[in-house]
């Protein structure tokens, strides 16, 4: 072996598995440059590994323990923390997209999407008609108005709940619908027709009473000298 | 014509064999290691971590005690200095504390021990990485109480600081980790490629590319490293 394959040997070779009968130590016990090369390598490394393998930690083992434990719980607790402040914040985020993209999506920002319209009554009051579609109205700058006197009802809101609200009206204002019968215009008819019903009932009895007593004044005997007393009147049986 | 479709139709097959007989090959490697193991460390090793993933403080502070001077051992060979191999040994125990129930009886608890180191350095330097390189000078850091009591302690540390830079200030990672297991700590690269999951080809390149780099400097002193050189 010269010294070149000596070298290459040496650049990659384990030196811990470099036994006195390899070829590598024959050749550098007679190499006056080679021989020291190779017990400077054997020295530092050997060095290092005493230096590394030897160092004890300087924590006590128990305190160690301790300490992870400790912060183990720690981090548990801030990591249940971390999850229910990122619900928490979820939620918000959701909340608050939930309420502000619609007026965004409904074509307006924010108010400005708001548009004003006049749904037409035919049964219901006004009132009626702001009582019912009040909880469609109670959004930011959502608002009904009423006329008295007019069978109309002026709504403020986004197309959307106009829509709404115009169908939610369309259920109750209608002549089929019961609500119709208990407005006052149809009270007023009912109430009408009821006493025009009463006056024919009274003009029947009086009628009945008069034919009734015609009758007994023709039944009656009638003595002599006597004038014809009256008879008494029945009750009409009822 | 038929025979390059033979051929064609014949190499997965060959491929699926080969790739069989490495499997089997690399299984036969790894039985060859285990003889070094003993079986009854691996059970007692298995159950205090079992006592441990079931809250009892006394087996963990056993486990401790029992691993801490090789965990610190292998925090030397990631870390700038010993005291950041303290800080990479605790860190590696509270996360031990925290997953032990992760740990899986079938494997030595050291293999999961050192995995587990592995990755904390690794982050714990990603992490170090991030707030700034002035942490990481041992100038900037206050020195340890236990080095005024100690003094022959702070002797041997800055000895060990002075042997990682000399050593491993160069190196690549995974060459540093690769020639410390091998060289310093004495295990065989069939171990280390056990324990660091890479193959022992791999493991054997990294050995060999880590020495050059190690000894090249030494190496160069010598009058025929320069024709070799060339």
């Amino acid at each position: 072996m010269n010294c070149h394959e000596c070298l290459e040997e040496l650049a990659t070779g384990s030196l811990r598995e470099l036994s006195a009968e390899s070829a590598v130590s024959r050749h550098a016990a007679g190499c006056p440059d080679c021989g020291p090369l190779l017990t400077q390598l054997r020295d530092r490394e050997y060095q290092a590994a005493t230096v590394l393998n030897t160092l004890p930690p300087i924590s006590d083992p128990v305190i160690v323990a301790e300490s992870a434990g400790k912060l183990s719980h720690r981090r548990r607790m801030g990591g249940v923390v971390v999850t229910l402040a990122s619900i928490a914040l979820g939620l918000s985020m959701w909340f608050a997209a939930s309420t502000l993209i619609p007026d965004i999506i409904d074509g307006g920002h924010g108010m400005g999407g708001l548009q004003t319209e006049t749904i037409p009554l035919s049964c219901l009051s006004p009132q009626q008609a702001g009582d019912i579609i009040s909880p469609y109205v109670r959004g930011r700058g959502r608002i009904y108005y009423t006329a008295p006197g007019v069978s109309a009802i002026t709504v403020r809101a986004s197309p959307s709940e106009t829509w709404r609200i115009k169908d939610v009206l369309k259920n109750f204002d209608n002549p089929r619908a019961t609500t119709c019968g208990a407005s006052g215009k149809a009270n007023a008819d009912a109430l009408q027709r009821q006493l025009e019903a009463g006056a024919t009932l009274d003009q029947e009895q009086k009628a009945l009473e008069e034919q009734i007593r015609a009758k007994q004044s023709s039944d009656a005997p009638v003595l002599a000298g006597d004038k014809p007393t009256p008879g008494k009147q029945k009750k009409p049986a009822r | 014509m038929s025979g390059a479709s033979g051929a064609l139709r014949l190499e997965p097959y060959i491929s699926h064999q080969m790739s069989r007989r490495r499997k089997r090959n690399r299984a036969e490697a790894m039985e060859s290691v285990a003889p070094f193991r003993d079986r009854s460390t691996y059970a007692l090793d298995a159950q205090l971590a079992s006592l441990a993933s079931a809250g009892d403080d006394t087996a963990f502070t056993a486990l401790v005690t029992r691993f801490q001077p090789a965990v610190f051992r292998w925090s030397l060979i990631f870390a700038q200095d010993p005291d950041e191999a303290e800080d990479i040994t605790q860190e590696v125990f509270v996360r031990v504390h925290r997953k032990i129930g992760d740990y899986r009886s079938d494997a030595p608890l050291e293999a999961w021990l050192y995995r587990v180191t592995r990755r904390t350095a690794t982050q714990l330097r990603r992490k170090r990485g991030r707030r700034g390189r002035l942490m990481l000078s041992p100038a900037a850091r206050p020195e340890r109480d236990m080095y005024t009591t100690d003094p022959g302690g702070r002797v041997d540390r800055q000895r060990a600081a002075t042997v990682i830079r000399e050593l491993f200030s160069d190196l690549p990672r995974r060459q540093r980790e690769i020639f410390d297991l091998v060289d310093l700590q004495g295990l065989s690269p069939a171990e280390v490629a056990e324990r660091t999951g890479m193959r022992p080809v791999s493991v054997r390149a990294n050995l060999f590319k880590a020495r050059k780099a190690i000894r090249d400097s030494l190496l160069a002193t010598h009058p025929a490293y320069s024709e070799l050189s060339r």
